[in-house]
């Protein structure tokens, strides 16, 4: 009876043990599909590679100029961001592996706005991207369904050739309520070769 | 037996006050699978200047910002579909860091940072 008790209770902690194990292991695995994804690790990249400026954002509506910034880390990412400057640390974009710097696409687009989360009461909202040599054209879809032509700028990472773009939107359309809903990137026959739907508030 | 299971209780509860003691860095969602519109948000710091969004690849569309404790409102917010999604906020003001799933069916973490 005494052994019963005693199997069932190696039983219990084996099982104890077990569950602990797999749940460690659960975890290491599911860390190990964020490569790169340690604050302090990726902080710490950001501190590396060349910073190139790659467009302008122009100062309009009573807001001062940005720079949109390109930057190949030591650690493996490609991060395209706005800011007032290279040297600002006031930084908005995101960051792809620098093997695939469009994420898959033909087109990478980042916005960034301030206030909100309501259009009209956003004070500032930028676009910026990167889209491949073969995209001609870049249009903004306006959630009234007119569209916002942007300008490219040819721009060199390593020996690949790219296109970059900053928009800054007008304070007359977010007043009004109007915000951007769709990045579409266009070929020299017009065809859509790329669409990232954005919003703001969500 | 019951030695070495209080024993291997102690150490992964060690570990995991280990990680949360990691220099001012919070991790306030995830690692996690994300269905659309779902939001998750840090607590309410003056310390908080980064806010990330990192996810298990390219393409998903995500939004990370900050959200002060008076008017609520947003601020450096950025929206994109880049493996990760970042924006720093240099004010000393009381905020929370505040991501946002636009896209669904993704694993990723958001974490802040002062």
């Amino acid at each position: 009876m005494i052994e019963v008790k005693m199997n069932s209770r190696r039983r219990a902690i084996v099982v104890s043990i077990s569950a602990v194990a797999t749940a460690i292991l659960a975890s290491s695995v599911i860390a190990g599909q964020f490569r790169g994804s340690d604050p302090e690790a990726f902080h710490a990249g950001l501190a590396t590679g060349e910073i190139a400026r790659v467009a302008d954002i122009a100062a309009g509506d009573g807001l001062s100029s940005r720079g949109v910034f390109v930057q190949a880390t030591d650690t493996g990412q490609l991060c395209l961001w706005d800011a007032r400057s290279a040297s600002s640390l006031e930084r908005q974009g995101g960051c792809n592996s620098v093997d695939d710097p469009l994420g898959g696409s033909a087109l990478s687009a980042s916005l960034a706005f301030e206030g909100g989360p309501a259009v009209g009461d956003v004070q500032d909202a930028r676009l910026i991207g990167l889209a491949s040599r073969e995209v001609v054209a870049v249009q903004v879809l306006m959630s009234d369904g007119t569209q916002r032509e942007v300008r490219l700028r040819k721009a060199m990472l390593g020996s690949d050739e790219y296109r970059a773009f900053g928009y800054r939107f007008k304070k007359l359309d977010l007043r009004g309520g109007i915000g951007p809903t769709a990045v579409i990137a266009r070929s020299a026959t017009g065809d859509e070769i790329a669409r990232q739907p954005t919003g703001i508030g969500g | 037996m019951k030695k070495l299971g209080a024993g291997l209780i102690a150490v992964v509860v060690a570990l995991t006050l280990a990680a949360a003691a990691l220099a001012g860095t919070t991790t306030y969602a995830g690692p996690q699978q994300w269905s659309q519109n779902q939001g998750a948000g840090s607590s309410f710091s003056s310390g908080w200047k980064y806010n990330y969004f990192f996810k298990n690849g390219s393409g998903y569309d995500a939004t990370v910002t900050f959200i002060d404790n008076v008017s609520y409102s947003w601020h450096a917010t950025v929206r994109n579909t880049s493996s990760t999604t970042y924006t720093y906020w240099f004010v000393s003001n009381v905020k929370r860091g505040y991501c946002r799933a636009n896209s669904a069916y993704f694993w990723g973490s958001c974490a802040v940072v002062n």
